[in-house]
C-alpha cells in the first residue's frame, strides 16, 4: 500500500514558518507567471461556470479546482495517518446527531459561499492574494471575516456550553 | 504550447501545489481551523501572516521593476476601494467560515482526507456562490470588487 510505503514523510503538521512561505512562494510565482491571483472561491464559481458552458468561462480555474485535491490527497498520504475514511466534523458529532450536523455544516456552507462571492473572495483570494497586492478592499474583507469568524466561534461555544 | 493549454497546466500545477502545502499544515482539518477560532492555537494566523509577509514584498518588488510576466503582460496588481460589500460578504464569509470549519480551498482537502461530510461543505460552498451569483444577475449593475479572483486582462488593458 502507497500509505505504509511512504507514510511519515511528512510531519503530522508542517509548522507554520515553513507552510505560510510556501503559500507566499506559489502565490508569487503564479503571479509572475500569469499576471493572475490564486482565489479559490473563484475558481469554484469558474468551474460551475465551465460545467454549464456559461460563455466567457475562465476554463483554467477549473484545473485549479482539480488540483487542489490531488495536491491535497498527496499530501495526506504523505503523513503517518494517511486517507482515513470517515464522517469528519468529530467535535460537532460528538454533541449533535449526524444529520443535525450534515444540516449545520450545510447551512454554514451556502452562508460561506454567498459571502465569499458578495465580498468577491475567501481566505485565499482576499485573505492571501489580496492582501499581499495591498489591496485596500482585501485587508477590509480579511478583518471583517476573522474578526467574524471569532465572535460566532464564540458565540457557538456559549450556546454549547462550551462543548464546541 | 498554446497559451490556454498552459493555463490549464499551470492551474493544475499550482493547486496541486496549494492543496499539497494545505495538508501538509492540517489546514484541512476542523480541528486546526476551529482551535485557531476559538484563539487556542495562534499557528493559523502565524502561517497566513507569514503568507502576507512573502508575498507582499515579493509583488510590491516585482510590480515596482515592471516585471515583464512569462504568459501575459508586465505584472500589475490590483487595488480596490472598500465597498459595503467588502464588509457585508466578509461578515457572511466569517459566519459560515466559523460554522463549517473549513473554507473554500481546505475543504477540497477535507474531502479526500476521507471525511465524508466535506461533500456537504462543498455542495453548500457551490449553492452559495451560485445564489449570490443569480441575485447580482437579477439586479444587474452592482458588480462586486474581486482584487483576489480572476481578471480578464485582455478586456482591462
Amino acid at each position: 500500500m502507497l500509505s505504509t510505503t511512504f507514510a511519515a514523510l511528512l510531519p503530522d503538521r508542517l509548522p507554520w514558518y515553513l507552510a505560510g512561505p510556501a503559500l507566499g512562494l506559489l502565490v508569487v510565482g503564479f503571479f509572475l507567471v500569469t499576471n493572475q491571483p490564486l482565489g479559490a472561491s473563484g475558481a469554484y464559481v469558474e468551474t460551475y461556470k465551465t460545467v454549464t458552458r456559461k460563455p466567457g468561462a475562465a476554463s483554467w480555474r477549473m484545473f485549479y479546482f482539480i488540483g487542489i485535491p490531488i495536491g491535497g490527497f498527496v499530501g495526506v498520504m504523505l503523513k503517518d495517518d494517511g486517507f482515513v475514511r470517515r464522517a469528519g466534523y468529530d467535535a460537532l458529532r460528538n454533541e449533535l446527531p449526524l444529520g443535525v450536523t450534515a444540516l449545520i455544516v450545510l447551512v454554514g456552507a451556502v452562508v460561506m459561499g454567498y459571502g465569499a462571492r458578495m465580498a468577491g473572495g475567501c481566505t485565499s483570494g482576499h485573505g492571501i492574494c489580496g492582501t499581499a497586492q495591498r489591496s485596500p478592499a482585501s485587508w477590509v474583507a480579511t478583518c471583517t471575516f476573522m474578526g467574524a469568524a471569532v465572535l460566532m466561534t464564540l458565540f457557538i461555544r456559549i450556546v454549547s456550553g462550551g462543548a464546541i | 504550447m498554446k497559451t490556454s493549454t498552459a493555463y490549464r497546466v499551470l492551474g493544475l500545477l499550482f493547486g496541486a501545489g496549494f492543496g499539497f502545502v494545505l495538508a501538509a499544515a492540517n489546514l484541512h482539518e476542523y480541528d486546526t481551523i476551529h482551535n485557531m477560532l476559538r484563539l487556542e492555537e495562534f499557528d493559523v494566523f502565524l502561517l497566513m501572516g507569514a503568507a502576507i509577509g512573502t508575498s507582499l514584498p515579493l509583488l510590491w518588488w516585482l510590480e515596482k521593476r515592471k516585471t515583464k510576466t512569462a504568459l501575459a503582460d508586465t505584472l500589475t496588481l490590483s487595488r480596490s476601494k472598500p465597498t459595503r460589500q467588502h464588509v457585508v460578504g466578509g461578515a457572511l464569509f466569517g459566519i459560515g467560515w466559523a460554522v463549517s470549519g473549513t473554507c473554500p480551498a481546505p475543504a477540497l482537502v477535507m474531502l479526500v482526507s476521507g471525511a465524508g461530510l466535506a461533500v456537504i461543505t462543498i455542495v453548500g460552498l457551490f449553492l452559495g456562490l451560485n445564489l449570490r451569483d443569480r441575485q447580482v444577475a437579477r439586479l444587474a449593475g452592482t458588480a462586486t470588487a474581486a482584487d483576489g479572483e480572476h481578471r480578464n486582462l485582455a478586456r482591462v488593458s
